[in-house]
């Protein structure tokens, strides 16, 4: 009797340790990707200072008037020292003030704001795309015996990866906008069944890399699963299929892909700018590429920022979601 | 070598495929170095007709302009494969020599702190803080090597760092030092060719990434800018007459897509003879 509560103690208080345990790694991981967050602040602040010669006067013209100029630096915050200067930017993006915009006389958070949603619903869709296709792909091609299968599979997703992804998109606008007409060429409505008619076309562009990348490193994570010998005490034990293909193949095989699926989020932060440009999308790379053509400083600086720490927030996601599928995970 | 030799090296895993990536890499590159010397039309010239379809006379058609597709997208090789080469070339070798450094120094606060600024470099993904920089330093395929130098390096430091902190762990590294060797020749023979193979694996599968990028910000109009013959530029000024003319877009598209993959298979086959894949 005693023995046995003593047993239950026990199982308890490494139940207690482990979360323990947990929140440690979770912490350390958090204080980290905060360290990481505060460089990325750095950066984006640095960057209008790396302009080589006078921010103010590259946007004015050399020949600007000397007073416009000065109007101009102090518009940008260039006015006082360079300390002071990321003071007042770093108080700035506390209080949620990201600066004014210098092309439409908005403020850059509105512009954000406003664009920052159709980004985030075009990732959103395509993770999904991919995730839809690669997950039943990579275990199709794992568990098949057929060194064929293998063979394709491998060959046809080191050359999907290749893809330039414009390019593509212009051919399946070519093919699905012009030709068939299944899809819109231009235009967008922020509402949510709505936008899908405009985000499936270059969602589908997005996933044909995505799902190369993840059914890839699934495909070698599920092998290396495969090769365990909790697999084939599954086996033996006869559970059903549905309970091993999740227990026992794919939760101890996906630890790695959703690490690198927060990664490649991040990444495709950097594609969609050119996606959004190639279907006219009115998202945060549009409004980014825009604010570059237009020398519009304060947006880029925050632009940049805020995809920095979107990075940053996705990849400590991605690893805690790891850990918590896979306890192996080193953290 | 015998050709009983080369079928022998051909059967080993991956080396068809690697065989296949180089083939078509060596047959573009020869296409842009001798195309352009050879080829009766300049990339600039207005020759024709525009908007001409292939035919014998122009094998790619004309675009919008008139000028000769052909001639343009093989012109297109030396600046989007060497821009691509120098924006690799130059970050691995900073970023390889800083990750040396890193790993093997004993400076605990100062390794933390610069690692921690490469991780802040590579928390931004490469194409937006491109575009963020080209904001500043203006369109151009200078600015874009510059920039690369500038970002790309931190991916290579992180690879290299950790690379160094296990190869300066091993035996070897530890025999040489009991022999006497002086650091700078244990650093430069021992640990340098042991981390780069790492950094030199990764550099292959980023030149892919660069190419795509070059073309990508080319495409954007904000590296290569028309009239310039580059493929991301080309495809960009096609795509308006994509509908009735599409090889003025189609075949600067191929070239690409043909270099890209030539050098996937290249890193395709690498992965399969160590058995990564």
């Amino acid at each position: 009797m005693t023995q046995s509560t003593g047993k239950q103690d026990k199982t308890e208080q490494t139940a207690v340790d482990n979360r323990k345990v947990f929140a440690y790694k979770v912490g350390i991981r958090f204080i980290r990707s905060i360290a990481v967050a505060f460089w990325v602040t750095v950066i984006a602040f640095t960057l209008i200072r790396l302009v080589p010669g006078d921010p103010a006067s590259n946007r004015l013209g050399v020949d600007a008037d000397p007073a416009a100029l000065e109007a101009m630096r102090k518009q940008l915050g260039l006015d006082v020292p360079p300390i002071q200067q990321f003071i007042n930017f770093f108080q700035g993006l506390i209080q949620g003030d990201l600066g004014t915009s210098l092309q439409f006389d908005r403020e850059v958070s509105d512009i954000v704001f406003s664009a920052l949603p159709v980004t985030l619903w075009l990732i959103a869709l395509s993770v999904l795309i991919s995730l839809i296709i690669a997950i039943p792909l990579a275990l199709f091609v794992a568990t098949s015996k057929s060194v064929l299968v293998a063979y394709i599979f491998r060959s046809s997703t080191a050359v999907a990866i290749a893809l330039p992804n414009f390019f593509i998109a212009l051919i399946l606008i070519l093919i699905f906008s012009i030709r068939f007409q299944w899809a819109p060429l231009l235009g967008y409505t922020p509402e949510f069944p709505g936008n899908l008619e405009y985000l499936w076309l270059p969602a589908v562009v997005n996933a044909t890399t995505l799902v190369s990348i993840l059914s890839r490193v699934l495909y070698s994570s599920i092998g290396d699963t495969l090769r365990e010998e909790f697999v084939e005490t599954g086996i033996i034990r006869g559970i059903g299929r549905f309970r091993f293909l999740w227990y026992y193949i794919l939760k101890p095989s996906l630890a790695p892909t959703v690490v690198l699926l927060s990664y490649i989020m991040g990444v495709m932060l950097g594609t969609t700018v050119i996606m959004e440009a190639v279907f006219s999308l009115p998202g945060i790379g549009t409004e980014l590429i825009s604010a570059v053509f237009n020398r519009d400083y304060p947006t880029v600086q925050a632009i940049v920022f805020i995809f920095g720490v979107i990075v940053v927030f996705f990849s400590f996601f991605g690893d805690l979601m790891a850990y918590w599928l896979d306890r192996r995970v080193k953290f | 070598m015998s050709i009983k030799k080369f079928r022998r090296w051909m059967d080993e895993p991956g080396n068809s495929v690697i065989f296949t990536g180089s083939t078509m890499f060596i047959l573009i590159v020869l296409a842009g170095i001798f195309i352009p010397f050879f080829y009766r039309f300049g990339p600039y010239d207005f020759v024709g007709d525009p908007l001409q379809s292939p035919s014998l006379e122009f094998l790619f058609g004309t675009d919008q302009l008139g000028r000769d597709v052909f001639s343009r997208t093989f012109h297109a090789v030396y600046l989007d494969l060497g821009v691509a080469f120098l924006g690799v070339a130059i970050p691995f070798a900073i970023g390889t020599v800083i990750g040396i450094i890193l790993g093997i120094s004993k400076n605990k606060r100062l390794v933390a702190l610069i690692s921690s600024i490469i991780d802040g470099i590579n928390a931004f993904p490469l194409l937006i803080l491109a575009a963020a920089l080209i904001a500043f330093l203006g369109p151009g395929l200078g600015s874009v090597i510059i920039i690369l130098s500038l970002t790309n390096w931190a991916r290579y430091a992180r690879i290299a760092r950790t690379r160094a902190v296990v190869v300066s762990q091993q035996n070897y590294i530890e025999a040489a030092y009991t022999l006497g060797y002086p650091k700078r020749r244990i650093i430069r023979k021992h640990i340098a060719p042991n981390v780069s193979s790492e950094t030199i694996a990764y550099a292959l599968s980023d030149f892919i990434l660069v190419i795509l990028l070059v073309a990508g910000l080319s495409f954007l109009g904000l590296a290569a800018t028309p009239p310039t013959a580059e493929w991301g530029a080309m495809i960009s000024e096609g795509r308006a007459y994509i509908q009735g003319s599409p090889w003025v877009t189609l075949f600067p598209g191929a070239a690409l897509c043909w270099a890209a993959i030539s050098l996937a298979f290249i890193v395709e086959g690498l992965n399969r003879r160590e058995g990564k894949i």
